[in-house]
């Protein structure tokens, strides 16, 4: 019996370093560790990774086929939402249940709770260093994409040649255009939209005129909006002229299929969030999920993503666009929300009532 | 006035006649009861874990799993001081009593119309006038705005015609014509079903004095139905009260919120989800809808009376219309049809079609079909199109199965377990599917010997069982009564058991209608959108729920094509139960 178990023991050991020792010759990428070959191994093992994502798969398809193809690793991707991300993660972690081993959302301050809140396992990246110095929080949270926040427009109603060039400018536009734009503005509704919560909060710790053009916005009778979907919807069919804070990855893309449809931002002041992604700490598949982590920021997985049209956070992507593309795409003012504690201000409750108190008095409801 | 003594046909059983005659204490041999308690007993488990948890969630200070949560009414000040819970209540309460009052008479216009008059091409209205029932609100919503929206394709054309669009689909008035017109099958199902087992002697000695068909109907017709009406009302103001659909893409936009918006807008505004607020709020649902089962069930003992003692031969003739009166009563039907089938139909189609549309839009130039082909591209898209036909077809018969065994259950019972079986029954209807299947997610994650089938579609499936109960019950119950207890009585004197008359006689004879009832639950599991989206994981998505989350981020080709796909799933379900014989009326 024992020496059945040795046996089978001594063989399993034996493949497992036959595939390390081919994993080592084949794939380990430059510049990696060593042992990064045992990684792999281990990986491979485990056999699938699971990801909790706010990203709709068609997204992040070519991604996730390449990883697939190139580790023989399933993936399990899970489009839940924010909230629906947040929210089984937590409640997982508290049956002990733990089945997510990736949290990739664009909810910045979720993920940023989930890290301060324990949930996460700190791995350092052999990618990390490629990253801009703002997208790595302690080797837990990491950057994935940058993604302006812009405007999008009816090219039927407005010309591009008419639209404001700086953030203050946009003030005057809304304020000299009133008639024209009555109730056809649109925006995120902070209070429904956990984006909109984060694109506005986040206007509004930087720029001092932010309540001036929430102001603004009312004048117009500015109608408000839980899901880029649904201010997509009425800009296309013109219901909607403009819609302010939106998704500007998303309408890049957009404006590729719909003729009808501009996207613009402000040359002095274009904010970007990121897509940010996090270990889950008692993740089933650790090493799957710091393998496709690494997979994710390498220049390789950041090209398919790209090309999905979720712009790369490195400078030597060349497929879609990259920071600094996209940085000459906006106009020079892109200024991207950085990973850190900044965007835990208005998870305050104090904090959070009071600026929605705020925004609501701007927009007179 | 008692409706009663106008119906002579239908002689009311009071209770102890009832007892009487189906004595409330059977034989001690091949007596049910046990059977009876397991189900009943079964059916409680599943359906009051679910709101057990809810209701101790809404007492706890936070999440109840969170080790900060502690026990307070905090989360039941919120709410009660909170001026908008206030806003949302008014604002569902209009909501629910003014779809009422469009679907109420014109159901019941529409019923009368079909079942007691000789209208031309019937059997094809009978059918289509339940269509609107069997899309999901959401999907409607999205034809609408395509269609009648402020710059939809029809309303763009009366603007040419006219100037202007006399109309306005995201106001209140807007969202209740919609809801309006789009419960009018569930006033029609209830309301036919009562006309039909009306007998038509009285109306027809009416019309032989003279009376016109408005008189007949006005005076004879009318007062016999009228507990069915009621019901259908008070029916139709819960579903209005649980309504999601439709407040979240009319409503929304200019900030009208009903009490389930409100709830849905409880999961972000505290940035991290508030269970205990969403809690409060399902619980003021159940608390308002309770008198409401209560009054159904008053009336649903009433009409049980009137079908057990139908059926009975009593032929039905029909009242003649005459040349003009079914040109009327057509074009009013076509009306109708084109307002609340054609419209959003017709909208949810060419949106899947084209990749732009709108003001100044030729929808010629924008044909494309590359939002079907992402289908075949994406896996969780054709993953949820094959899993949403699994559920239904599979866990459609399933769940047939299982309403069956609850349906024998209370079967000419009159005890009362079967008090405790309607309450629970009509429980999870006054809950919102979104809370319905969050509280599932949770029994699955934390209940022991639960956890495996968590992330499999069997969790969806109980979610759906549950909520789809009280329809299929009620689907169930309708077969069941037509067994004419004769024949239950002639197998128990020859000395068979409950379960052996129940296996040799009631279900060969209610057969055909299973058979139409798994395609109607079919249907209902086809069109579900809410309970699956805390429940659907990699490798179970379904249909619905893929709208809400694709919905996020803006992928509206991808959800036009989603819709028009589950309304051809839907038509299928459709022509297949009417292939087996499904007596959708009944």
């Amino acid at each position: 019996m024992n020496k059945y178990v040795s046996g089978r023991l001594a063989a399993v050991a034996v493949t497992a370093v036959m595939t390390a020792f081919s994993a080592h010759a084949q794939e380990v990428p430059a510049g990696y560790p060593a042992d990064y070959a045992e990684l792999i191994a281990k990986a491979k093992q485990e056999g699938t990774v699971s990801i909790y994502t706010s990203t709709d798969a068609a997204q992040s398809q070519k991604l996730q086929d390449a990883f697939t193809k190139k580790y023989g690793i399933k993936i399990a991707y899970n489009d839940l939402g924010t909230n629906g991300a947040y929210n089984q993660v937590i409640s997982e972690a508290a049956a002990s249940q733990t089945t997510a081993d990736i949290v990739w959302s664009s909810a910045m301050d979720l993920q940023m709770t989930l890290v301060q809140d324990g949930y996460a396992a700190e791995y350092a990246s052999p990618e990390a260093g490629t990253l801009p110095s703002w997208a790595n929080y302690k080797n837990t949270l990491y950057a994935t994409t940058v993604e302006p926040i812009g405007v999008i427009y009816n090219t039927k109603a407005l010309s591009e040649d008419k639209l404001p060039k700086t953030y203050g400018d946009m003030i005057t536009f809304l304020k000299s255009n009133k008639t024209e734009l009555q109730g056809k503005v649109a925006t995120f509704d902070p209070e429904k939209s956990g984006s909109g919560f984060l694109h506005h909060s986040n206007d509004a710790r930087n720029r001092p005129d932010f309540w001036d053009l929430a102001k603004a916005m009312g004048d117009n009778g500015a109608k408000i909006y839980s899901s880029s979907g649904g201010m997509k919807e009425t800009v296309v069919s013109g219901e909607n002229v403009i819609a302010i804070n939106i998704i500007g990855s998303y309408a890049l893309d957009w404006v590729k299929e719909s003729p009808n449809l501009g996207v613009h931002f402000a040359t002095d002041y274009t904010p970007a969030f990121s897509r940010l992604a996090l270990i889950t700490k008692d993740a089933p598949h650790s090493n799957a999920a710091k393998l496709f982590v690494d997979f994710m920021l390498s220049s390789e997985g950041q090209s398919l993503l790209a090309e999905g049209g979720l712009p790369s956070i490195r400078e030597d992507v060349t497929a879609g666009l990259n920071i600094k593309t996209l940085n000459e795409r906006v106009g020079g003012g892109l200024k991207p929300i950085a990973v850190d504690e900044g965007v835990l201000e208005y998870m305050d409750q104090m904090k959070r009532v009071q600026f929605l108190n705020d925004w609501k008095a701007a927009l007179g409801r | 006035m008692s409706t009663h003594i106008q119906a002579p046909a239908a002689v009311p059983l009071t209770k102890a006649a009832a007892e009487k005659k189906y004595p409330a204490k059977m034989p001690r041999h091949g007596n049910a009861n046990f059977y009876r308690r397991i189900v009943i007993g079964l059916l409680a488990v599943a359906v009051l874990a679910p709101v057990g948890l809810i209701i101790y969630q809404s007492f706890l200070t936070a999440a109840f799993f969170s080790p900060r949560a502690h026990f307070g009414f905090d989360a039941y000040k919120y709410v009660f001081t909170d001026k908008n819970f206030y806003r949302a209540l008014g604002t569902t309460a209009i909501f629910s009593f003014g779809m009422v009052a469009i679907a109420v008479p014109l159901g019941g216009l529409l019923a009368f119309l079909i079942t007691r008059t000789d209208i031309k091409g019937k059997r094809l209205l009978e059918i289509l006038v339940l269509v609107p029932m069997f899309i999901s609100s959401i999907v409607l919503a999205f034809g609408y705005t395509v269609s009648v929206g402020p710059t939809g394709f029809v309303s763009l054309f009366v603007r040419s015609v006219l100037g202007f669009v006399p109309w306005n689909i995201y106001s209140l008035p807007g969202m209740i014509l919609i809801a309006g017109l789009s419960h009018v099958p569930h006033v029609y199902l209830y309301v036919s079903s009562a006309m039909r087992n009306l007998p038509s002697d009285l109306e027809e000695a009416a019309r032989t004095t003279g009376a016109s068909v408005w008189q007949v109907s006005r005076d004879v017709t009318l007062p016999m139905v009228l507990p069915a009406l009621i019901f259908a009302a008070a029916l139709n103001i819960l579903l209005g009260f649980e309504t999601f659909g439709i407040p979240l893409v009319l409503g929304d936009p200019n900030g009208i919120m009903v009490l389930t918006t409100y709830i849905y807008k409880l999961t972000t505004l505290f940035g991290t989800p508030t269970y205990q607020l969403m809690a409060v709020v399902a619980v003021v649902l159940v608390l308002i809808t309770l008198p409401l089962v209560w009054m159904q069930r008053r009336l649903l003992r009433n009409a049980r009376k009137y079908a057990a003692l139908g059926g009975k031969g009593a032929r039905v003739a029909t009242l003649k219309l005459g040349a003009s009166g079914q040109v009327i009563a057509l074009s009013l039907i076509g009306f109708w049809l084109f307002v609340s089938v054609v419209l959003p139909i017709g909208g949810i189609t060419v949106r899947a079609f084209v990749d732009a549309w709108g003001e100044g839009v030729n929808l010629f130039d924008q044909l494309t079909l590359t939002n079907f082909s992402r289908m075949l591209e994406v896996p969780s898209l054709y993953n949820g199109i094959v899993n949403t036909i699994i559920l239904s077809v599979v866990g459609g018969a399933a769940a047939v199965a299982i309403y069956l065994a609850v349906g024998l259950a209370g079967h000419r019972n009159w005890g009362m377990s079967n008090t405790v079986l309607d309450y629970i029954v009509l429980l999870p209807r006054a809950l919102p599917g979104l809370v319905v299947g969050l509280a599932f997610f949770w029994v699955f994650l934390f209940v022991p010997l639960l956890t495996p089938l968590r992330p499999t579609l069997v969790s969806l499936f109980v979610a759906y069982l549950v909520v789809g109960l009280s329809y299929g019950l009620r689907l169930l119950q309708g077969t069941l009564i037509q067994v004419a207890p004769e024949l239950e009585e002639s197998a128990r004197t020859t000395g068979a058991t409950i379960g052996r008359t129940w296996k040799d006689v009631v279900i060969p004879i209610v057969r055909p209608g299973l058979a139409g009832a798994w395609a109607l639950i079919m249907i209902i599991f086809l069109r579900e959108y809410a309970t699956g989206v805390y429940l659907m994981g990699a490798g179970t998505e379904v249909i619905g729920s893929l709208m809400v989350s694709l919905l996020q981020t803006g992928a509206m080709n991808t959800i036009a094509a989603l819709s028009l796909i589950s309304i051809v799933l839907t038509g299928a379900g459709l022509a297949l139960a009417l292939r087996l014989g499904a007596k959708i009326h009944d």
